[in-house]
Order: C-alpha cells, then structure tokens, then sequence
C-alpha cells in the first residue's frame, strides 16, 4: 500500500510539470489597454471623462501607441489612474501596460515587469545667451548654475559639477527659465527631457544646451503579470524603435530635443 | 443631432440666465481677442452668454482683423454646451480647441476665453470641458480639473515688484531695488534698459517697456577680455560692469556732450572719494579717474544725453558702486557703437 502511495506521488509529480507546460501561455491581447497619468503636456495629455481617457497626446502616448500596433494590439484603450502611485499597487491592475514615468521600485515588481528604459532622466546642462559652451564639468565649476525648487537636480550638481557659488534654487520652471534668459543664471540643470519645454522654442533667448550629466535612471514601460505580454518583446521593439530613429524623432517631435543624443559631459 | 444638442444646451443656459439666481448677472459682456499676442478686449458685447461664446468661437470681424486682432481660438470650435451653476460657467467645446502644439496658443485660448466670461458680471468662475471630459495637462499653466477663476499673465510681468524682478535679473537694478513701489531708482534702471533697448528715453514703466523685458536677454560687452573691467557705450550711454566677459551691472551715464569723452581702452589710475574740480570749481564725488582728468562720478543731473564736460556722470546711488568695483588699474574701454 505504500509502494502504490509512493508510485502516485511520483507519477503526480511527474505529471505536474508536465501539465503546467502544457497549459497555455495567456494568449497576447488584441486590444490593449495602457495606464497613463496625464500631467505633462510633452509626455502625456488628454482630456478624461470618468476613467476612460478620450483624447491623448505627448511623447508616452505615440510611443504607446508605436509600441502596441508593433506587439499586435490593434486597438489602444488609454485609461487615466490618479494618483499615479496606484498604478503599481498590488492587485489586479486592469491594464495590459503602463507609460506613466515610471522608474521601477523593488517593491513594484510584484505588479508588473518592467522593461529597458525608453526615456533618459540624465540632467540636461542648458546655457544663457552668450556663453562658451564647455568643454566639460569643470567649466561649470565657476559658473552660477540655477536648479529648480523640487527637482533633484541639486544635489547631482553639488556631487558632480561642485560649484563654486551655491546654485540658485528657482521656485518653478518659469523663473528658472526667466533667471536664465536675462542671464542672471549662467547654466540651468534640467532633466533631460525638460530641457527643450524650457527652451520653449524661443532658443535665440538662450544658449545652447551644453550637454547631460549622467544620472543612472531613466523611464521604464510597465508590463502587469498575466496580461499575456512578454517584457522581452516590449524591450525587442523598443530597441527596434531606437535603432530606426523612430524614438528619437518622437522625443523630437514632443519634448523639443532627443535627450539620448546629447553629448555627455564628464 | 450634435446641433440639437447644442441648442438644446444653449436653450437651457438661457434658461439658467433668467433663473431668479442667475438674475444678477448681466448677459452681456466684452469679448476678448488678442493682439500682437496681448489680450484685448474688442469692445463689442453679445446678448447672452452663450451668444458670447459663439461670438468669440466665430472669431474677430473682417473689420477687427484689419486692425490686427486675432484668435488663438481655431475657427470652427464647435460649442457642444454650456451650463451656469452657482455662477460659474461651464463651457464645452469641441476637440478642436485643444489642437495646437504651441504651448502659448493653448494657454491663450483658455485666457480668451476666461477673460471674455469673466467680464459678464456676476460670474465668478469658468470650467472647460472638452467633448464632455476633463482636460489634463493640454493647456500648460491652467489646471481644469478645477474651476479658472482668473486668466494667467500669459508670462507677463505686470506688477511694478515683477518688473522690477526682471530689471534686477538682467542687470539694470540692484536686487535691493526690488521693493514693489515704483520709485525713483526703479525709473532710473528703466531709463538704463531704454537705453540699451533703443526705446523713447524716458524711464517710464509702460506696456512697450514691459513688452521688450519679455523677449531682451543679458547686455553682452562688446568686447571678449577676460578679467573685471568697465565697458561705457557712449552711443547707448551706459556704462556696464564687467567679470570675465558676463555683465553684472548696467548703468545710467551721461558723457561728454560733442563727443568731449574720448574713446579708447584705458585703466583706472586714481581714485578720490570727494574730487574737487578745478576747471569747473565743484565737487565730484566718488570719482574713479581712467584718462587725464576724466573720471567716472557721481552728479546731481544725469540726463539722458551726453550732458558733462568729459567726465562720465552718475546716479548718486550708482557712483559708489562703480568705485567699489573699479579698483587701481581696472580696465575702462570707452566704445562707440550703434545703438
């Protein structure tokens, strides 16, 4: 009798195994629906009504929807979650992937995977009229460097570019962005992305934007468990999306300039 | 069956206007436009509230575009309704009013329209819907999540403190100038600016002079030394403090009247708190000598031109900083260029 016990757990358990692979993977949905948190007129905008989100635009959503005909999904529902640390808490999330800014946490990858980065959180270095571009860090050393209140721009500076002067702490981006131009600031450090929303396309009132200083994060795609989508092929198609210019063109397009392709400085 | 809708949404907007609680407010108002992309008001009004937001969707009249008005509002923005709750407003457009890439056409279309039902008395608020749904994030620097109660300033300094912010930013005022009263060193750092600007010379605080502040970036030096020195513009006439090619200070001078000052590049050789004037028997504070008995002072007139006999006059309030500044054998390039 306990022979025969012993037989059928060993055959169970062989037999476990083999049903799991048998079982079928979530099958890839044709219609996606993606997780915005609508705020930032370059990465994402759009008017909500209830949680359905019925007009969208900015650099996320055409990268959502690029990045969703490219795995299959020929429909694209855009949802709206506020606030936006709901999107990762646990529990079924109802959406298939998230382009909110995210910069993946430990705790989150309970929720969802997460794939390459798509958009780069370097700080971007942009100069007032008239200044010499330089060559790297050091050059900034002696120059006054303005930062806005709230970003985390200021220490990155103080470990990296060590100013001489203390940099200035503007209250929000529209007096850091008056503080350059009139040039009582020599030098606004951005993240990246925002750089060209600061320039505002009025660049004959500015400087050029010198370079990046790398910062090690960047904005990551969401992927819930369960949704039927593998990371991998989110990561695939993104680099596909880098390697034809496609991504740099929307960064472009949306944000004013391709943070990826500045030069960094060292 | 959206037209339906529309007068449907209309005919209970009047409703509301007429309600007893609605009463007070006038169903006239002024429509806004813009113009050279200021806010302007076209002095025409339209009976209704929701006849006042066709008219400012119909845009400005051939007559009003002769004279240079314009919408930022998209021609053909459908009104899909309009509602008035506890005087507040709230309107719906059609997608085609969110539609623009440029960050400053959306951010105006809200303020014209704000502005234009603003001006019906007795509201107090206006909401924007569009297609029924809330915007977010599509007109930068409103949030219409919730009720707009004032149009921005379309990054527009129109206060004197904010002004006078700006003047200190680019160098003309010193940063303790910045009071929020309208004084005599703030008319002094205007007259600097017009100098530099090119404008009328008359250190008044008006729209032209707002309007260049908004769009005029740091004085640059004509010339590229490295080093603390002092550059006068006898065109301009100012007379800029310069550290390693950045102007940190921009000052009101008058020289020499019939070019008695003469150009070229000098060094401050001698310096006297309180020089007495031989020639012209007076006293000449805070006096920084750069070329013969010529020197940087301070003078109780310094009008607008070139008024002295050489020497370059100063603000009482001005000289003792360019003697601080200017120590023995700082460089003084005296140029001449076009304004």
């Amino acid at each position: 009798m306990r022979r025969l016990v012993g037989l059928l757990t060993l055959t169970l358990a062989l037999a476990a195994p083999a049903a799991a692979a048998d079982a079928p993977p979530p099958a890839r949905p044709t219609s996606l629906v993606v997780a915005l948190s609508l705020g930032d007129s370059g990465l994402q905008a759009g008017v909500v009504r209830g949680r359905e989100v019925i007009l969208a635009r900015g650099f996320e959503v055409e990268l959502a929807r690029l990045l969703a005909r490219r795995l299959g999904g020929r429909v694209v529902r855009f949802i709206d979650v506020r606030p936006p640390g709901r999107l990762l808490a646990a529990g079924a999330p109802g959406w298939h992937l998230a382009l909110a800014s995210i910069e993946p946490t430990p705790e989150a990858r309970g929720t969802a995977a997460f794939s390459a980065p798509y958009l780069t959180t370097d700080l971007a270095v942009v100069l007032r009229r008239g200044l010499e571009r330089p060559r790297g860090l050091a050059g900034l050393r002696t120059r006054l460097v303005c930062v806005a209140r709230g970003s985390d721009a200021l220490p990155v500076v103080a470990r990296t570019v060590r100013p001489v002067r203390p940099p200035l702490v503007a209250p929000g981006r529209e007096r850091l962005r008056t503080l350059l131009r009139t040039g009582a600031c020599d030098a606004a450090v951005v993240p990246a992305w925002q750089a060209g929303a600061l320039i505002g396309g009025r660049g004959r009132l500015f400087g050029p934007v010198a370079g990046r200083i790398e910062h090690g994060h960047g904005l990551v795609i969401a992927v819930a468990r369960g949704s039927g989508l593998d990371p991998a092929d989110v990561d695939r198609e993104l680099r596909r999306l880098r390697a034809d210019g496609s991504l740099g063109r929307l960064a472009r397009s949306w944000l004013g300039l391709d943070p990826a392709a500045l030069r960094r400085l060292r | 069956m959206r037209r339906l809708a529309v007068s449907f949404s209309a005919a209970l907007a009047v409703a509301a206007l007429v309600t007893p609680a609605e009463a007070g407010a006038a169903t006239r108002g002024d429509i806004w436009f813009l113009r050279a992309g200021e806010p302007v008001s076209v002095g025409r009004s339209a009976p209704g509230v929701p006849g006042l937001v066709r008219s400012l969707l119909a845009g400005p009249t051939k007559r009003e575009r002769s004279d240079g008005v314009r919408s930022a509002i998209p021609v053909g923005t459908p009104l899909l309704g309009l509602r008035i709750d506890r005087r507040v407003v709230t309107v719906d457009l059609g997608a085609r009013f969110a539609q623009a890439r440029d960050e400053t056409a959306l951010t105006s279309r809200v303020g014209q329209l704000v502005r234009t039902l603003r001006s019906v008395p007795g509201v107090t608020g206006v909401r924007v819907r569009i297609e029924g749904g809330i915007p977010v994030g599509l007109f930068p620097g409103y949030d219409l999540r919730r009720t707009v109660r004032e149009p921005l300033d379309v990054d527009r300094p129109t206060s004197v403190r904010a002004t006078q912010l700006l003047l200190a930013d680019l160098g003309f005022l010193a940063p303790t100038g910045v009071t929020g009263q309208s004084d005599e060193e703030t008319a002094v750092a205007v007259l600097a600016f017009e100098k530099w600007a090119g404008l009328p010379r008359d250190g008044l605080l008006d729209d032209r002079v707002r309007a260049t502040l908004d769009r005029t970036t740091r004085p640059q030096p004509l010339l590229r030394r490295p080093g603390k020195r002092v550059e006068v513009d006898l065109a301009r006439q100012i007379a800029l403090l310069v550290v390693d090619g950045r102007v940190e200070r921009v000052f009101h001078i008058s020289s020499g009247a019939g070019g008695r000052t003469p150009s070229g590049s000098f060094r401050v050789y001698r310096k006297e708190r309180l020089s007495w004037s031989v020639p012209f028997s007076t006293w000449m504070p805070w006096a920084s000598y750069f070329v013969g008995g010529i020197a940087f002072h301070a003078y109780g007139s310094v009008p607008a031109y070139p008024a002295s006999h050489g020497c370059i006059r100063m603000m009482a309030r001005d000289a003792p900083l360019l003697y601080a500044f200017a120590t023995y054998g700082t460089p003084v390039d005296v140029l001449w260029r076009q304004a």
